[in-house]
């Protein structure tokens, strides 16, 4: 938890630094029309630095008198159960580059139903195929909201 | 006064037309489903649905995207007491005592003394709503950018002071959504700000894409590390327990309009929903008589939560409808729908778009009330979603805040920022900083800043412009006492004890 909580509150010094080299790269003094591009930007870094600097520097002072508690920021165990849901996500959105968002999600939903759920192809076949098929036809037809096609979304065509 | 009469009857026959009407049916029915859903509430099912209003009419669009707000307030409800799994955090206070009643027997009657509170809550927000607005309105209509920016700045000071985080945390939270909303093109001069060269930057990022991700994924990320066990009561609502629970809330009158006035106090300021619930809980249980009922099942401890979170909820329309500040993530995105429309919230609102607005408010009443019949009648249905297997509904969750991130700007980055934000919210709400405050620095960046620009400009480069009579400066002064309130009170405190005995 503890060694959690200094890369995160470094993640948001790093941020502050990039925030305040850009604001200065675009000027953030005051122009000829008043605060120019890189003025809010300026102090909104400062204060991001200084803030997770104080973080950082409490969360250092706890580290090294108490040293890293033994809670974790992902509690024993749970990390599997997050990463099978966090890594096919990932492979549903990396699919929808190729397939189409739709096509990809009935890819996720039958391996997920069937890889986690343990669930019998009688209900995994159904549920994902026909719910893609339902969102396509209410979002891609009936609202006409284009959803991606990914690269071969051109030579799909549905008759409805 | 009549004005407003003529108005709001004028509104609620435009929200009760046969079209409108059917579509609030939809939003509420969407709403409940997506208030009993775990990974998804009130937020990110509105910021969901925003695509599918774009093509209706703006009065059509916005009574859909409330009505799913109404309806994820009922439905957080729903969970908490049967599953006692609270689906909204506002609905954290009702699982105290709902769950023990309904594990006594009595689900049906905890189910109707909370909707029937959340009536009661909805409806005096609802005149609160109708009658300050336009009041609001008018006073608004006096503000420059000077006090437009003083009215944000107490917003975030409120998260600072009264949010209850860490002050640290909640800072860098605020500058961070700030940060990411200066992200592309600089709106005054048009110059490019942290694009690095890169074309998906410049597009920057967008809120509603942060709500699906932070509140969507982020929390589905949660209720899987904490290992989904839905045990259930089977509830059934019959006309005894609508008569009981009827009766409950005619005893508990007074926890009942405390708990409601409360809510409406709270959910004037920013986050108000659930510290209004346990707020209203903690009196409630202080003014009872018999203090030991509370926890096992005491009617008092549904009715106060439940009202408070109600009324907060239809309060925070306020702010947002007035001001152009929404109090709270929901309030955000609904914002965001009013935009996509072309409509400004904020005090000309009233002035250009009148049928608009009493329309908005209109449907606030018309919403509650069918709400309240439709989770009456049919929260076995409701409940049932939650005996589907957690295997099926994940992915489809996932699916959904895809195509909803998609949607928003036809951007295949979009997914992969709700990825991004999906670990970025999981984080977040482990190591306790706050989520809310991030995703209104991010819907407000733009605004703030053009705001702050334009008052510097007229008060010449001199922060005292933000410091003028009448109305920044007494805004102002309320906003540095209650981001200091911690402080300031931990002073009063420690005075209190050295004069008193010891």
């Amino acid at each position: 938890m503890r060694k959690a909580e200094l890369f995160t509150s470094l993640f948001f010094v790093v941020i502050g630094i990039i925030t305040i080299v850009d604001a200065v790269r675009v000027g953030f003094q005051w122009g000829s029309s008043g605060p120019e591009s890189g003025w809010f930007p300026f102090y909104l870094g400062v204060g991001t630095l200084i803030c997770s600097g104080v973080i950082t520097v409490e969360n250092l002072a706890r580290f090294k008198k108490e040293g890293a508690s033994s809670a974790r920021l992902i509690p024993e165990g749970a990390l599997t159960p997050i990463l099978w849901v966090l890594l096919p996500s990932v492979g549903m959105v990396l699919l929808t580059e190729v397939l189409g968002l739709h096509a990809a999600a009935a890819v996720f939903l039958a391996f997920y139903m069937r890889a986690v759920g343990k669930i019998g192809w009688i209900t995994v076949v159904p549920v994902s195929t026909l719910t893609p098929l339902a969102l396509y036809v209410i979002f891609d037809r009936a609202f006409l909201i284009p959803l991606p096609g990914g690269m071969l979304g051109k030579f799909i065509h549905l008759p409805f | 006064m009549v004005e407003n009469f003529h108005n709001l009857y004028m509104g609620i026959s435009v929200a009760a037309q046969p079209y409108n009407f059917m579509v609030a049916m939809i939003g509420l029915i969407l709403g409940v489903i997506v208030g009993v859903l775990p990974g998804l509430g009130g937020a990110n099912g509105v910021a969901i649905l925003i695509p599918l209003t774009v093509t209706m009419q703006p009065i059509p669009g916005i009574i859909l995207l409330s009505s799913i707000y109404w309806g994820a307030l009922y439905g957080g409800s729903i969970t908490s007491i049967l599953f006692n799994i609270p689906g909204e955090p506002w609905s954290v206070a009702t699982t105290f005592d709902g769950y023990p009643m309904a594990k006594k027997g009595h689900a049906g009657k905890a189910l109707v003394i909370s909707f029937l509170s959340h009536g009661v809550g909805a409806v005096i927000g609802v005149i609160l709503l109708s009658f300050f607005a336009p009041i609001i309105a008018e006073f608004a209509l006096k503000f420059g950018p000077a006090e437009i920016f003083s009215v944000m700045f107490l917003t975030f000071s409120a998260f600072v002071g009264l949010g209850g985080k860490s002050a640290m945390k909640t800072l860098v939270s605020i500058f961070f959504g700030f940060t990411m909303a200066a992200v592309g093109m600089d709106i005054v001069t048009g110059q490019l700000r942290m694009t690095f060269g890169s074309i998906d930057l410049m597009g920057g990022f967008n809120f509603i894409v942060a709500v699906i991700g932070l509140f969507g994924l982020g929390e589905i990320f949660l209720t899987v590390e904490e290992g989904l066990k839905m045990e259930g009561i089977e509830a059934k609502v019959t006309f005894k327990d609508i008569r009981e629970g009827a009766k409950e809330l005619a005893i508990h009158w007074k926890t009942l309009l405390m708990g409601t006035l409360i809510g409406c106090w709270m959910g004037l300021k920013p986050g108000g929903a659930t510290p209004a619930s346990f707020m209203a809980y903690g009196f409630a249980k202080q003014a009872a008589r018999n203090k030991d009922e509370f926890g096992q099942g005491a009617a008092a401890g549904i009715i106060a939560p439940e009202a408070a979170a109600h009324g907060a909820g239809t309060s925070a329309t306020l702010p947002m409808i007035t001001l152009g500040i929404p109090g709270s993530p929901t309030m955000a995105v609904i914002m965001g729908g009013l935009m996509i429309f072309g409509l400004t919230p904020g005090p000309m609102l009233f002035k250009e778009h009148a049928d608009f607005v009493w329309g908005l408010i209109g449907s606030c009443w018309v919403g509650n009330f069918i709400g309240l019949f439709i989770v009456l009648a049919f929260t076995p249905l409701f409940a049932a979603v939650l005996k589907v297997r957690f295997a099926i509904l994940m992915p489809a969750i996932v699916y959904v805040c895809a195509i909803g991130a998609y949607a928003v700007n036809n951007r295949m980055i979009d997914c992969y920022y709700m990825l991004g934000f999906g670990v970025l919210g999981y984080i977040f709400k482990k190591l306790d900083y706050p989520l809310a405050p991030m995703v209104l620095a991010l819907v407000l960046g733009d605004m703030a800043e053009a705001a702050m620009r334009q008052a510097l400009i007229m008060g010449q480069g001199s922060p005292v412009v933000f410091f003028r009579f009448p109305i920044a400066l007494p805004v102002m002064t309320a906003a540095i006492i209650i981001f200091f309130w911690p402080s300031i009170s931990g002073i009063i405190r420690k005075r209190r004890i050295k004069v008193g005995p010891g």
